[in-house]
């Protein structure tokens, strides 16, 4: 059983953080709120969200697990107008959830879960270095490389005290520094890693609306991004592979 | 069975020349597969993945699979294109982009041989506005989790070719002596169940299960199939012969169990929506439950059309109020396969035709059984004064075999040489064709493998180019400068004046003056000349004396 109400804006916000990897995933709903973890078809990014209950108007569940059709979601919020007050009700062993705002009602047919993958176990990684800075920072920078080029490296240089993002075209460079002042904060530890534009695009769109991100850094690691939603009663966090470059 | 232990036997298999060699590595893998396995197996290493009776296509063109390995990998679907131009073969290609791709990922599951094939199943299986996505979704996970020699058996069994020169004879032997079965007995349970995944299974179970199989309604069987011949020869090997129109039409098998039927192509499609007046004919011209084999033809006043006509109609599944128009439909009955209940495959012609008669109550095809030479020849004169294409010269005590290009059916046609070959390539047209394919590079086939044996760019009309063009323009593999490589799927016909020995081709033959002659829609590429039949037609015509 699920009743809730929700701002249209924080709903969307929360599809938004997961339609950017995955077009479906498996929802957790519990007293505790909603959460779900959720890898890419190619096992290269992860997402880990929860929502907690005060993020919502009101909110009543009972412990579950949804089906959920992201793309069709996103579809849905599409019709939605800011300030909506969006409504969830799912009956009890029920298999259709009615979504309803301004006089529309949905019904929407949830998936069959053991037809979407399991939640992925979120690796324990160790990387020591750590920035944090704005999204919307974050964002432009990510765009800024993505006009040149189909990679990015990400790293800090503690010599010069920076956290810098390169990016090499076939023929084109784009280098950005950000010194301590123009961050929130600056661990002083050498790394760099090399990461995919395709999937930081989708991901930078979705941070750009966080006032801060924190980035964590190794040395051919992953790199993890951590930052808040809903005014900060949900929070997210994105997990993007390495690429390893040849000799 | 691990997806991995298959792809590393393909290598294996891939380095083997000798036929015999080859039998006795699959016999060894046989045995130990499970129930699941076995069938899936079988078919896999084929190049086959669904039995041939089922009418599923995975429908996975080139272009979303290098769509998907292009994610995988972390690279542009160019840059996939360009390693696969430079490599000459996509299976290869994508070994080489996984074994050097940059892009890491968090995990990888082992895939295992029968969850690959319910992926396949599933992909063939989504339909509507999403499918494309879907099964962008479950190539991209396959590709995902595949090691790089994973990856290029993958791609080639998506594209349905697995390059390791297994045929149907090497497996149908290799699976009598892995289950000490006789290999006949496997042959004829292929033939009745047309699929050897199911035949490999019975195999295990023993001989019994083998000789026990029926034939099943709505289960189509390949169609049996004639060789060139003559009269004279007919005649002389079986004293008394049974000569039947060949009608310029397209064959088709139909099946019926009191008051519901299906029509299917020889393709073993189902076309039964598309011949709705065909249905009516034959299910008001018997009450009993049968399988009947024949050609359906168009007539306008009186007169066969080209089998074209007939084509457009197979080929339309919609809109059919519309089309039911001046042309009638006619559908010959030649044979009779199965009769409330009993297989009459192992029966003779003779017999087959005498249960025909009793229980078809009209369209059964005209028949002439003659010992007599005139008789059979002014016979072949009425059929061609009447429009058809020659007459077919059928052995009376035959069985009927399923699938087989016997000696038991004879086509007797006027002297045009043709040849129905799959199109494998093209280069660019020039001047008012510079945006079409302008000549095409054919093949036919040798134990699963095309093998080039001619180019041609002749008999094309401006209209049918266009046609070439929207048919190939989705299954291109490859491209450099010029020339392009195709996923074979379109087969044409051609005519030529002389097989010749040629270096040229890597099969050892070339035609000459080859032109093309039309578009083949009913035939698979399966369907095409095997470079043995070219063989076998280079002899005939180097011992034969021409007038």
């Amino acid at each position: 059983m699920l009743k809730a109400a929700i701002d249209a804006d924080i709903f969307r916000e929360t599809i938004d953080v997961i339609s950017a990897l995955v077009t479906e995933c498996r929802l957790q709903v519990s007293d505790a709120g909603i959460q779900t973890r959720a890898v890419d078809t190619a096992n290269v990014a992860m997402v880990s969200i929860e929502v907690r209950p005060e993020a919502f108007t009101s909110f009543t569940a009972t412990t579950q697990e949804l089906g959920m059709d992201i793309a069709k979601m996103k579809n849905i919020i599409a019709m939605m107008n800011k300030g909506d007050l969006l409504s969830l009700d799912l009956p009890e062993d029920g298999h259709k959830l009615a979504l309803t705002f301004r006089g529309y009602k949905y019904s929407i047919t949830l998936l069959d879960v053991n037809t979407i993958r399991k939640e992925p176990n979120m690796p324990n990684l160790d990387l020591p270095g750590r920035i944090i800075l704005s999204g919307n920072a974050l964002n432009s920078a990510i765009k800024a490389a993505s006009v040149i080029s189909d990679k990015i490296a990400l790293g800090i240089d503690p010599t010069a005290g920076i956290f810098y993002m390169e990016a090499e075209g076939d023929t084109d460079q784009i280098r950005l520094e950000m010194g301590k002042d123009e961050l929130e904060s600056l661990s002083m530890t050498e790394a760099r890693s090399l990461f995919s534009l395709d999937y930081l695009k989708d991901m930078g769109k979705v941070m750009s609306r966080a006032t801060q991100v924190e980035v964590l850094l190794g040395n051919d690691h992953p790199v993890k991004f951590l930052f808040d939603i809903a005014d900060g009663k949900g929070h997210v966090e994105y997990l993007l592979a390495p690429r390893i470059e040849a000799d | 069975m691990l997806f991995s232990d298959f792809s590393d036997l393909c290598t294996r298999l891939e380095a083997i020349s000798g036929r015999l060699e080859m039998i006795d590595v699959l016999q060894g893998e046989l045995p130990s597969l499970s129930e699941g396995e076995l069938p899936v197996f079988v078919r896999f290493i084929m190049g086959r993945i669904f039995p041939d009776w089922r009418p599923e296509k995975v429908g996975v063109g080139p272009n979303l699979l290098y769509e998907g390995v292009a994610y995988v990998a972390g690279i542009k679907k160019e840059s996939v294109v360009r390693t696969i131009n430079r490599e000459g073969d996509v299976g290869r290609a994508v070994e080489h982009i996984l074994t050097t791709k940059e892009q890491t990922s968090f995990f990888t599951t082992a895939l295992e041989l029968e969850e690959v094939y319910r992926d396949f199943t599933y992909i063939a299986g989504v339909g509507g506005s999403r499918s494309q996505r879907e099964k962008l979704k479950v190539i991209r996970r396959l590709f995902a989790n595949a090691q790089p020699v994973e990856g290029k058996y993958l791609a080639r069994l998506l594209l349905g070719e697995l390059r390791i020169g297994i045929g149907e004879g090497n497996i149908r032997d290799a699976i009598a002596r892995a289950f000490d079965v006789p290999s006949v007995l496997v042959e004829h349970a292929y033939q009745a169940r047309n699929d050897l995944g199911e035949v490999a299974l019975l195999a295990r179970e023993g001989a019994d299960a083998l000789s026990g199989v029926r034939i099943e309604l709505f289960r189509p069987v390949k169609m049996m199939l004639a060789q060139q011949g003559s009269i004279g020869a007919m005649l002389a090997e079986h004293g008394a012969v049974a000569a039947e129109m060949k009608y310029d039409g397209s064959r088709f098998q139909f099946h019926k169990k009191g008051g519901e039927c299906r029509i299917y192509s020889r393709k073993l499609e189902d076309v039964t929506h598309a011949l709705p007046d065909i249905v009516q004919a034959l299910v008001g011209a018997t009450k009993h439950d049968v399988i009947l084999d024949g050609e359906v033809i168009a007539v306008r006043d009186g007169k066969p059309l080209p089998f074209q006509f007939v084509l457009r109609r197979f080929r339309r599944k919609h809109d059919l109020d519309l089309h039911i128009d001046e042309i009638t439909m006619i559908p010959w009955v030649f044979d009779l396969l199965f009769l409330d209940g009993t297989t009459y495959i192992d029966a003779t012609l003779s017999e087959r035709r005498a249960h025909l008669e009793s229980v078809l109550g009209d369209y059964i095809a005209p028949q002439l059984v003659s010992d007599n030479t005139e008789e059979v020849e002014e016979f072949y004169r009425e059929a061609l004064e009447k429009g058809h294409e020659g007459i077919m010269i059928k052995a009376p005590s035959s069985p009927y075999t399923p699938g087989v290009r016997g000696k038991n059916w004879v086509k007797i046609k006027p002297a045009v040489d043709t040849l129905d070959l799959a199109v494998i390539g093209a280069e660019w047209g020039e001047g008012r064709r510079a945006k079409l394919y302008g000549s095409f590079l054919l093949a036919c086939r040798d134990s699963g493998e095309f093998i080039p044996v001619s180019k041609v760019a002749t008999g094309f009309s401006d209209e049918m180019l266009a046609i070439m063009y929207d048919l190939l323009k989705d299954t291109v593999l490859s491209t450099s400068g010029k020339e392009i490589v195709f996923e074979p799927s379109v087969v044409i016909e051609v005519g030529y004046a002389e097989i010749q020995r040629s270096p040229n081709y890597s099969g050892g033959y070339a035609l000459r003056f080859p032109r093309f002659i039309c578009l083949r829609e009913d035939k698979s590429v399966d369907d095409v000349e095997s470079l043995a039949q070219i063989g076998e037609r280079y002899y005939s015509q180097v011992t034969s004396v021409k007038p």
